[in-house]
Order: C-alpha cells, then structure tokens, then sequence
C-alpha cells in the first residue's frame, strides 16, 4: 500500500517534472512524429477501406467504417504511446543515459522514480491523445465523419488515465529485458497484438465466449467501446469495466515494476 | 551544520557471500576519510550504503546521531553523492543541470539562481553554463558532477573515484576542490584507486580487503604498521634475486615484483638484517608507500591483518 502512496509524492512528481521539461526542449521532434501515426492509420484504413467494408451497425446508428475506426484510433493512441513511451524511452532513461542513477542518490528513491516514468507515460498519451481528438474534430468539421465532437475534449483525460496502467505494463519489460535489441519481443508479441486486436480498428468478435473473457480484461478494449460510445453515441459505456480493469492492470503492474526495477537497477 | 557520520558493524552478502563484513568507519567534519582497497574490496558497496542506496544487512549508520534507517528522507537532504559513472542529464545545459538536480531535494535550495551561479563560478564553469555537459572535457565534465552534488549545500559529500580518467593536471584541480570543501568543514568520504591521491587528500584512511578493514587510521601511521619503515627495492636482473626470495620467504617478509623489480617491505631491524646477509648486493632503500600497500593487497594474496603484519616484524 505504501508503494501505491508513493505515487502522491513529491519526489514522484519531480520525476515528472524532468521528464515533461526535457520533452518540451525537443517538442518539435518528440511530438509531432508519433502523434501523426493514428492520423495516417486514420487516412489509410478508415479512409481508404471505407468503401470497401461498406457500412455497420453501432448502437442504433448506422455507421460507416471511418466512423467506427475514428474512436478505436483515440484508443490505439492511448494505449502505444504510454506503453512505447514506457518501454523505450525509460530504457534508454534507465540504461543509457544513467539518467535514473544520477537521481536515486538523491532524496528520491526508486518507487519515485517509477511513478514518475509512469506519471509521465500516462501524460505523454493523454498529449498525443489530444492531437488525435484535434484532428477527428477537423474531420468531424469538414464533413469526413460524423462524431459527437463535445466528448473530444474528455478523452485525452481518458487516455491519461488509462496510459498510466500501459505505462506501468510497459516498464515490466523495461525491466526484464537484457537489452534494447529484446524489446522486439514485447514490441511485436504484446504491443502490437494488444493495440490491433482490442475493438480498435475492426470488431472482435465478442460473441465468442472465450475472446469474451479476455476483452472483458483488457483496459485497450474498454478505452475502445468507451471512446466509441461517447463520439458515436453521445453516451458513456464500458466506464465501470474500464477502471476497474484500468485499477488492476495498474497496481499489479506497479507492484512488478518495482520489484524487476530494483533488482535491475539497484542489485 | 557540521555532521559527523558513523557507521557500525556494517554487514552486506550477495548471493552468501558477505562483501561487507563488520565494517566501522566515522568521518567528521572538515576532514578526508579515504576508502582504499583493491577491485572487489567493498569500496563501492561500503559507499552506496552509507549514503542510502542500499540497506545493509546488519549494523548501523548514524549522521549527526541520528539513523539513517530512521530518518532517511531527512538525512538524504544532508548528503551529497558524486558517482563513479558519468550521470549527467546530456539533456540539459550545464546550468541546468544545476537547477534540475537541485529539484530533487526538499526543502527547496534556498536561492537557487544565486546558488547556481556561485557553483559556476567556483568551478569554472562560467564560459560553458549553457552549453551542453557533452561539449565539456573530462576534467570539466567531473567538476559539474562534483558541482551537482553540492546544489543543495550538503554536510557530507561522497566521492566515488573523482579523479578516475581525468588527466594529471584535471586531477590536480579536482584535488583543490576537495581541499576547499575540507577546509569549508565537509566531511568528505573518498574511494580512489590513485595512491598519490590517497595520501594527499585523505586525513583518515580505511583500509578495505575482501570487505573487511584491515588498517585505518593517518595514511603515514597505517604504512609504518603494514608496511614498515622501509622498502627495500632490488633489481630485476640482480644476480642474487632468487636468493634474496628464499630469504624475505625465510624471514616473513612480503616481496611483490613490478617490471622485473623486486620490492620488499621491512622494518628498521628487518632493513639491518638483509644489509648482513647481502653485503655486496645491489639494492636500494626508499620509504614505503600506499602503492606499495595496494599492491601486497591486490597481488599479495591480501595482506595479513595488522596484528599479524606486526608479529611477522616483529620475528624478521
């Protein structure tokens, strides 16, 4: 319990604090490339194979497929970032720069510097979150696709949320790996299966009772729906499942995180 | 404030094996302990402990009398880590790097602007404050390190290798860096593997072997009891040098070789003992020092303990 705490700290937000200062000295870079990457996923399949899938039924609306593939995006967004973000960026934090060596001889200790990479993930996908909201509302107004576009501004809060759990996934293998070279492995046998395959960019079929079982806890699926249900809708769905699984994924994380972290990085 | 740091009975085991075993040592303010021992002797391990990355075993660390295992957050405000490694944040300028580190510590460095700017100056930093610590040369790179780890106005400061790769002139300068902490009442703890270093800097030494101390004390009063009051240093191409071998084997005496050049540590008697018995070789005859010592340490099979230092003396 105490290590949840630390999360509320000081020195977690510090940790923080550092993180969100070096990215805005090299915004121009860090952001823009990442944020794009939805935005083509957007144009290529919601876009581009629209026509070809035709239409489908949400709710009581019939929808085209960059209609449903729009909300999925915000997603996918909400749970690469953190996750890549806790993966690499914090590896490279960790191992290369020594930047976390450099701060634990301080006053902050370890727990705080894993809630602050995580914090941190968090934040970095509510931003990119925030660019894709940006630009579904630029579509929304130039008639591309049709959206409830006053839920926009709460989905970044979403994603920031839920990017805390992806991110404190992330950091578990940050901690494992035995180098950067491996993380090939949770990049293509996680990351993107989990970001494909959770109601982002085509329906899974959930009538199936055992796919059932594992969407029900899986947060990416749940951010989905969510998303979905409040551009399309106008209505919230999936709230309950999604913090609930959100809550879980992020103290189970945490608690793994930091005990491969300390091993890792204290010995 | 002025702290004095205390340490007792420290105890650190790896994997069953103990790296730190009983391990005293105090530094007081306004003085230099040095941790000196070869690769492995719990140099590093002793250090991170002391300063609260790690949790020792067994034993007790006290600053000022208070415990750090009590009183962690509060007594980390007081202490000032500078790492072997290179931990700079290459993502910031050399001022920043300051100013971010200083946002490590509660309460707040008071002033920090002014703060960061006396640290500048002081260590001539001035013309690169806002260039990149990448474009700075080894020696400056570790006064910005030292610097860092003096932001928060610390009471005792912990120099892991300060002077490691800097060349003779950037270890020069670091060493009157530390002379000005010591003499602005500091207490300093020191690991180095530069002897000269060692003795220069340090005003108590800690002697570590295999986790343990094994001497501690002036550097002068701990060479005249490991090592005695001479060193006897014989040729490598002396015709008598296995002879000489036999007889330092015979007497008690430790004999280590460097290029080919044999040296042997001996007290006033043991120095009158081989003039007799080689009259007509070869030799010379200097004072010992910690290079010396580090060698029987790290070559020597570990040198015998004190006690056992003096008794063999005491038969040669």
């Amino acid at each position: 319990m105490n290590e949840l705490v630390q999360a509320f700290d000081w020195r977690s937000r510090a940790v923080l604090f550092r993180n969100a200062l070096v990215y805005l000295r090299n915004w121009k870079t860090a952001f823009f490339p990442p944020a794009m990457e939805p935005v083509v996923f957007f144009v290529a399949l919601g876009l581009g194979l629209s026509g070809v899938v035709g239409e489908l039924q949400y709710g009581e609306r019939t929808i085209t497929y960059a209609a449903f593939v729009a909300p999925g995006l915000l997603a996918y967004t909400g749970f690469t970032t953190p996750f890549y973000e806790a993966l690499y960026g914090s590896y490279v934090r960790m191992f290369y720069q020594k930047t976390w060596d450099g701060i634990l001889v301080t006053q902050v200790e370890l727990p705080h510097v894993v809630w602050g990479e995580i914090l941190w993930a968090g934040l970095r996908g509510a931003m990119n979150a925030a660019v894709v909201a940006i630009t579904l509302g630029v579509l929304h107004a130039i008639g591309m696709v049709e959206l409830e576009w006053t839920w926009l501004p709460v989905l970044p809060l979403l994603a920031m949320v839920a990017g805390w759990a992806f991110g404190a996934a992330g950091l578990i293998f940050t901690g494992l790996v035995p180098s950067i070279d491996h993380m090939n492995y949770p990049t293509f046998l996680v990351g993107w299966p989990l970001s494909l395959v959770s109601n982002t960019i085509f329906p899974v079929p959930t009538h199936i009772p055992a796919i059932r079982f594992v969407m029900e806890l899986n947060p990416i699926y749940h951010l989905a729906e969510l998303c979905r249900s409040l551009l399309l809708l106008g209505r919230p769905a999936h709230v309950l499942p999604l913090f609930v699984s959100t809550a879980v994924l992020l103290v189970v994380a945490a608690f793994v995180d930091l005990r491969v972290l300390r091993r890792r990085v204290i010995g | 404030m002025p702290t004095e740091l205390v340490a007792t009975g420290l105890v650190k085991s790896y994997d069953g094996r103990r790296v730190v075993n009983e391990l005293d040592l105090s530094a007081r303010p306004g003085a230099v302990l040095g941790l000196l021992g070869p690769n492995g002797a719990g140099k590093t391990t002793t250090l991170r402990m002391l300063y609260g990355l790690i949790e020792p075993d067994a034993g007790e660390i006290l600053y000022g009398g208070a415990s750090l295992a009590a009183q962690r957050t509060e007594i980390r405000r007081t202490i000032g880590v500078c790492t072997q490694q290179d931990t700079l944040d290459y993502d910031f300028s050399v001022a920043q790097n300051l100013r971010v580190y200083a946002s490590y510590f509660r309460p707040k460095v008071d002033d920090i602007d002014a703060r960061v700017e006396e640290l500048i100056t002081r260590f001539g930093l001035t013309a690169y404050a806002n260039a990149s610590p990448r474009t700075l040369s080894g020696g400056y790179k570790q006064r910005l390190l030292i610097a860092r780890s003096m932001i928060h106005r610390p009471n005792v400061l912990f120099l892991d290798e300060p002077t490691t790769g800097l060349d003779p002139s950037a270890r020069v300068e670091v060493w009157e860096l530390i002379d000005a902490m010591r003499t602005e009442g500091l207490a300093v703890v020191l690991t180095t593997h530069y002897m000269e270093e060692a003795e220069r800097l340090s005003d108590d030494l800690l002697v570590l072997s295999e986790g343990k101390a094994i001497a501690s004390g002036a550097p002068k009063d701990i060479l005249g009891r490991m090592l005695g009051d001479h060193v006897v240093v014989v040729r490598g191409d002396a015709p008598e040098r296995a002879r000489v071998e036999a007889w330092a084997g015979e007497q008690g005496h430790r004999t280590t070789r460097v290029l080919g050049e044999l040296r042997m540590p001996v007290s006033r008697e043991g120095l009158a003992a081989f003039t007799a018995s080689f009259e007509t070789l070869p030799f010379s005859v200097r004072d010992p020092n910690l290079d010396d010592l580090f060698l029987v340490l790290a070559r020597g099979a570990h040198a015998a303990p004190a006690s056992e230092t003096k008794r063999l003396e005491a038969t040669s």
